[in-house]
């Protein structure tokens, strides 16, 4: 036992000690859902390979006409699409210390807006209208950001309550014109946008299975690299970081502490969009009125998972998205209510957030085994005047 | 006219005990974004005990409400542990913390939810029906011309939550508790130095908490939504945090503040009715109080004085 | 009966990395004032937080009137008559100063019987009475964060009566006091001797050892050195005995040069948040080649100065020039690149980022020009060279060299990380404040020979510091602040430490 904790301890200390921490995060949750599945009779092995078969990672038993094992992934994929974009976009804000709890409110009115100025013009050519959502994704979601940025220097707001107010305020808001002017009367949701303005092809023939493709994963990539080489190695991300960490240090540095606040809400902000234009422009073609997609959390645990790396929240995200995505197969194959997938990324998230607890204990672990070691020096100190005084009496 | 006090006092109350219950938690130094969790968890107990006890107990049985109560509470004080756990355990970024909380509320409820009803009537339905509350008015009172209206068609738990509160309000400023309480949040070295346990505490506070957020629950889903479903996360937590800081971590201004909440919530809606405007609209009069909150928050927020200590997980080995 | 009322018999102390106390035997016998000398970081406060209860040690025991006793927690040793005043006050700054003596011994009463409260106006009345008794006047009823640091200290000393205590521990207790307040403060702790006390002071200046003390135990890195007779020990003894070498006591100072003016302030005027004037209407000039120094009690309005000089603050009115260009409405990064420095109070709070490595806390003032980055772009290798060069210069102990992460460094490392970046820059204006503060005797004097060297580069110096010893020795010019107003400014010959320290408690007339 003792062994098995200096291990522990040596990795989560390491130099990967943030992958550590994401790696027994997930090992815990897969131990806590299985518990809670064993206690609802269900066999956790087969609830979990159901995970992975209704994405495409393994086969099912049997596919319908124009359906297989890569029609599950791409669809896999057009999940994982927004995700991503969605936690780089709560990663950008959360670098400079600002908890972006507005993602969803940013995802919906982009995509929103996107639906109702280009998704429903039917004059445009598809190379005009998908770079157009794409535009108006990033700046309607960039302005949503910068008013929370605002708020926060300039009448110091707390940025989780002013988002959470603007995410209401948006939901009813789109409601109102969905409800109004926009909608479908036979789904209740807004009417469909056009094929040339989304972002996903659909019915692509690949041999004889019917696939969506996902042009928006390319994006998600590419702007993953980008924040990454944004932190990594620009001034810009340099000064944000900074900021994040100590913004009175940045203050005194010269650093314009409210200009890098509104820039960094910005930017989080616009991939927000981004996200949410993917989202309803992509994976689902219609908007559900006067509901906040639970992507925009979902991108919390994503990123906490990830320890706030880009790159990291790529493979963070196929994690969660696994649980959100398979949760359907999961649940019409095994008879589970489909809400433990929300479920276990929220346990999930509950154990990502002790990271810095696990990686504290095994800094401490280590330093004790590092002093059991030298303390046999220590011991043989001389007695000191005061020592000897104090024993003769 | 009277309608809006009615209505106005039947949502200021529960969104009152809520930002006492965030109040005593900031106070003591736990900063509280889990508001809106706990009051979501607090209303399933009080929910569930509610639709397990009504067959037994005969449908209509206005018992079932208090008990209903007093469950959401109890879960709500359970549940507020995880936030505990995390935040003076763990030591973790509390209002990460609380984030996590919500999220992980959210799930947890809608996942039970259905797993109660499956268990309970066979069907996966994703809300408990909760009985209609019985309502009073107060003789003499509710005939008082324009104000009138504060005392008519009142819910029990109206009042429950006003004599909390002001027994809340003694225990945080004339008891031993409350002061230690207070210094907690400031100073917790010198709690810690005057022999007072800064730990047991905080932990007390944070149930306290969860309690009061859980009671605000189930009030809500009695009053608001008449059942129990994912239409509890509203953000009606959120709004209690926006009143606590309006109220500028003091009961009194707090209260204040709730009411004005209250009062626009429902001005609106009987606003959009004397318009005559068609149903379609309320949805511009239900975002009223979130942007009320954004205006408030915009002229108060600035001058604001939150407990020193907030944020700041204590521990005693720091030299 | 044992001859020692406190006895701690071989204690051992460990924290994370380092051995705070080794083996430390010492006896205190009833009625004495006895001196805990040591430099920071010597293990003294260490050792009386355990005795305070607010530690376990690793291994040893501690004997109170020759019994064993275990501490758990502080409420222990304040059951056996045991109190401290700690260096950080341990005060509830928005409570009123009775509701901080009884904390933690509240005097509870039934109201009807029934509801419990604590009857805070009890507490007044005895509280006055006590305060009365013992000469430390004091009203009950002030809240904390309105009253100045001499009275906070006489409330801690108050908490400690109002306890019963027998054993009084002091944390450092002068720090923070003009020479009239240590003088009243020595008094204080004469009369408790007289009413049976017994005194444990801990402390760093050994003139007030000679002064008050009757024994002197001298640790040294977590170790006990010696034990001496005040009375029979020499203050260089002392001062030999603390260090582990020969101590210089005074630093070789050139006669100044004075040049242009660099800084000058005129009418300066800045508001806190609650439009409250803490720096009103101030005036000075400081040259090159001189040492302006700002002495004052501690919250007077020096860290206000300082901080609207360097642009963290806004001045509400007046002008600040800075080598003929007036920066007052200037970004700081404009200010600094005018000429200015600045090594603030706060170290980890202000002058670092302390999750971030060494290497990039040293390029804080030039990460955005050639050669850290080209066209926005960082270039991590000038980072790495620029470090090494500093780690080099300034002799910065740092285990992972340019990529130790700041926070895990000594507090002495880091100001010397920030002293080296700021005096890298070469301006015209520099501004220290506290720089020596919490750093052992070798660190100060290695800080005060580099103060000296730049003002002989020609750079103006403004050092704004509470070791009123430190503005003495080093100032060319002093000023004096009180409640935000220059009371006094003066050429540092024509001022005593007794003047000085008169105009830090307020008196205008000398």
């Amino acid at each position: 036992m003792k062994k098995k904790n200096i291990f522990l301890a040596r990795r989560l200390t390491g130099r990967y000690a943030s992958l550590w921490v994401s790696v027994i995060a997930i090992l815990l949750t897969i131990v806590t859902a299985s518990i809670l599945l064993l206690i609802m009779g269900k066999n956790p092995l087969t609830a979990f390979a159901s995970f992975l078969q209704g994405c495409g990672f393994l086969a099912k038993e049997n596919y319908g006409g124009g359906s297989g094992q890569l029609t599950d992934m791409l669809d896999f994929l057009n999940y994982l699409t927004p995700l991503i974009l969605a936690s780089l976009a709560f990663i950008t804000a959360f670098k400079a210390g600002l908890f972006n709890i507005g993602i969803s409110g940013q995802m919906l009115l982009a995509g929103f807006t996107a639906t109702v100025l280009v998704g429903y013009n039917k004059a445009l050519s598809p190379f005009i209208a998908k770079p157009l959502v794409l535009l108006i994704g990033l700046i309607v979601g960039g302005l949503t950001g910068v008013l929370v940025g605002y708020l926060k220097y300039r009448f110091n707001i707390h940025e989780v309550v002013s988002t959470i107010m603007i995410n209401y305020i948006i939901s009813y808001l789109t409601g109102f014109f969905i409800n109004n002017y926009h909608v479908d009367m036979m789904t209740r949701n807004s009417k469909v946008c056009t094929p040339e303005a989304r972002l996903t092809l659909t019915n692509v023939m690949i041999g004889d299975m019917k696939c969506k493709i996902p042009l928006g994963l390319i994006i998600a990539i590419l702007i993953a690299l980008l924040v990454s080489f944004l932190f990594r190695k620009t001034v810009l991300g340099f000064e944000i970081k900074a900021v994040g960490q100590n913004r009175r240090c940045s203050e005194y540095s010269g650093i314009r502490v409210s200009r890098t606040i509104l820039i960094s809400m910005g930017l989080s902000g616009a991939i927000a969009g981004l996200a949410g234009v993917a989202y309803y422009l992509g994976y689902t073609n219609t908007i559900i009125p006067k509901s906040l997609p639970s992507m925009g959390y979902d991108s919390i645990s994503v990123a906490l998972l990830g320890s706030g790396s880009p790159i990291g929240s790529i493979f963070a995200a196929a994690v969660v998205s696994v649980f959100q995505q398979g949760s359907n197969y999961m649940s019409s194959s095994l008879g589970v209510a489909k809400e433990i997938a929300s479920l276990i990324t929220g346990i999930l998230l509950l154990f990502a957030s002790c990271g810095n607890y696990m990686k504290y204990l095994a800094g401490r672990t280590m330093q004790q085994t590092s002093e059991i070691a030298s303390q046999g020096s220590s011991r043989t100190a001389p007695a000191s005047p005061e020592s000897k005084e104090a024993k003769t009496k | 006219m009277n309608k809006v006090f009615t209505d106005g006092l039947s949502f200021a109350l529960p969104l009152l005990i809520m930002a006492v219950g965030a109040l005593y938690s900031e106070k003591s130094g736990v900063t509280n974004l889990a508001i809106e969790g706990f009051q979501g968890v607090g209303a399933f107990f009080g929910a569930l005990a509610a639709t397990l006890l009504a067959p037994l107990m005969g449908n209509g049985n206005q018992m079932i409400i208090y008990i209903a109560i007093l469950c959401a509470a109890v879960g709500g004080a359970l549940f507020s542990c995880i936030h505990g756990l995390l935040c003076i355990r763990f030591r973790a970024n509390q209002v990460i913390s609380g984030v996590v909380i919500n999220i992980l509320s959210v799930a947890l409820t809608a996942f039970f939810t259905s797993a109660a009803n499956t268990a309970i009537n066979g069907t996966a339905s994703n809300k408990f029906v909760l009985d209609v509350s019985a309502r009073f008015s107060i003789p003499l009172l509710s005939q008082i011309p324009w104000i009138g209206g504060l005392f008519t068609n009142m819910y029990p738990f109206e009042i429950i939550i006003i004599v909390l509160v002001i027994i809340l309000w003694y225990l945080l400023n004339r008891t031993r508790f409350g002061m230690r309480l207070r210094a907690c949040g400031e100073n917790p070295q010198a709690v810690d130095a005057a022999g007072a346990n800064v730990i047991r505490i905080r932990w007390a506070a944070v149930m306290i908490s969860g309690a009061l957020s859980g009671i605000g629950g189930i009030c809500f889903a009695y009053s608001l939504i008449g059942n129990f479903s994912p239409s509890i996360y509203q953000g009606f937590g959120y709004l209690a945090i926006a009143a606590m800081i309006f109220g500028n971590w003091s009961i009194g201004p707090t209260t204040l503040a709730c009411l004005v909440f209250g009062l626009a919530k429902s001005g609106g809606l009987q606003l959009c009715i004397a318009a005559g405007l068609p149903s379609n609209y309320t949805d511009l009069f239900l975002m009223l109080p979130y942007v009320l909150t954004l205006l408030l928050l915009v002229f108060f927020s600035k001058k604001n004085h939150p407990p020193k200590a907030a944020g700041e997980p204590w521990d005693k080995s720091k030299r | 009966m044992s001859e020692y009322i406190v006895e701690m018999r071989h204690i051992t102390k460990r924290f994370p990395g380092i051995i705070a106390n080794n083996d430390v035997s010492i006896g205190i016998r009833k009625g004495e004032v006895y001196a805990l000398l040591g430099e920071n970081g010597a293990g003294k406060s260490t050792l009386m937080s355990m005795l305070f209860g607010m530690y376990e040690p690793d291994e040893g025991e501690i004997l109170i009137d020759g019994k064993t006793v275990t501490f758990h927690s502080s409420t222990d040793a304040a059951a056996c008559s045991i109190g401290m005043v700690h260096q950080h006050f341990k005060l509830v700054e928005p409570f009123t100063i009775a509701e901080n003596i009884v904390l933690g011994v509240e005097p509870v009463e039934k109201r009807l019987g029934v509801l419990p409260w604590v009857n805070i106006r009890k507490a007044n009345e005895q509280i006055s009475e006590l305060s009365k008794a013992y000469g430390l006047e004091v009203n009950p009823t002030d809240r904390i964060e309105d009253v100045p640091v001499s009275v906070r200290q006489r409330v801690e000393i108050l908490k400690m009566l109002y306890r019963g205590a027998e054993i009084m521990i002091f944390d450092e207790p002068t720090a923070v006091l003009t020479p009239q307040e240590i003088d009243f403060l020595l008094q204080i702790i004469d009369n408790l001797r007289k009413d049976g006390k017994t005194i444990i002071l801990i402390t760093h200046k050994i003139a007030e050892i000679k002064r008050i003390a009757d024994r002197c135990a001298i640790l040294r890195q977590g170790r006990l050195i010696d034990v001496r007779d005040v009375a029979e020990s020499s203050v260089q003894d002392l001062a030999d005995l603390m260090v582990g070498r020969q101590v210089r006591f005074t630093q070789d100072k050139a006669a100044p040069n004075f040049r242009d003016p660099v800084l000058e302030v005129q009418n300066l005027t800045v508001r806190d948040e609650h439009k409250f004037e803490v720096v009103k209407d101030v005036s000075f000039t400081v040259h090159g080649g001189e040492i302006f120094a700002i002495a004052g009690v501690s919250g007077n309005g020096q860290e206000e100065i300082a901080d609207a000089i360097a642009g963290l603050v806004k001045a509400a009115s007046g002008k600040i020039i800075l080598n003929g260009k007036d920066i007052t409405g200037e970004p700081v990064r404009e200010r600094c690149l005018t000429g200015l420095s600045y090594i603030p109070e706060d170290r980890n709070a202000t002058g670092t980022i302390p999750d971030m490595t060494l290497q990039e806390n040293l390029a804080l003032r030039e990460y955005y020009k050639e050669p850290f980055s080209k066209k926005g772009i960082l270039q991590h290798d000038a980072f790495r060279r620029y470090a090494d060069q500093l780690i080099e210069t300034y002799d910065i102990r740092c285990a992972q060299g340019p990529d130790t992460v700041l926070r895990s460094m000594s507090g002495g490392n880091q100001q010397k990380a920030i002293v080296g970046r700021e005096i890298e820059e070469q301006t015209s204006l520099i501004i220290f404040v506290q720089p020596t503060r919490g750093l052992d005797i070798g660190a100060i004097e290695n800080i005060h020979r580099q103060i000296l060297q730049e003002r002989d580069r020609g750079a103006a110096i403004l050092l704004i510091s509470l070791e009123l010893e430190e503005v003495m020795m080093l100032a060319d010019t002093i000023g004096v602040l009180y409640r935000g107003e220059m009371l006094r400014i003066d050429s540092a010959e024509n001022m005593t430490m007794q003047e000085v320290g008169r105009y830090m408690m307020g008196v205008r007339e000398a």
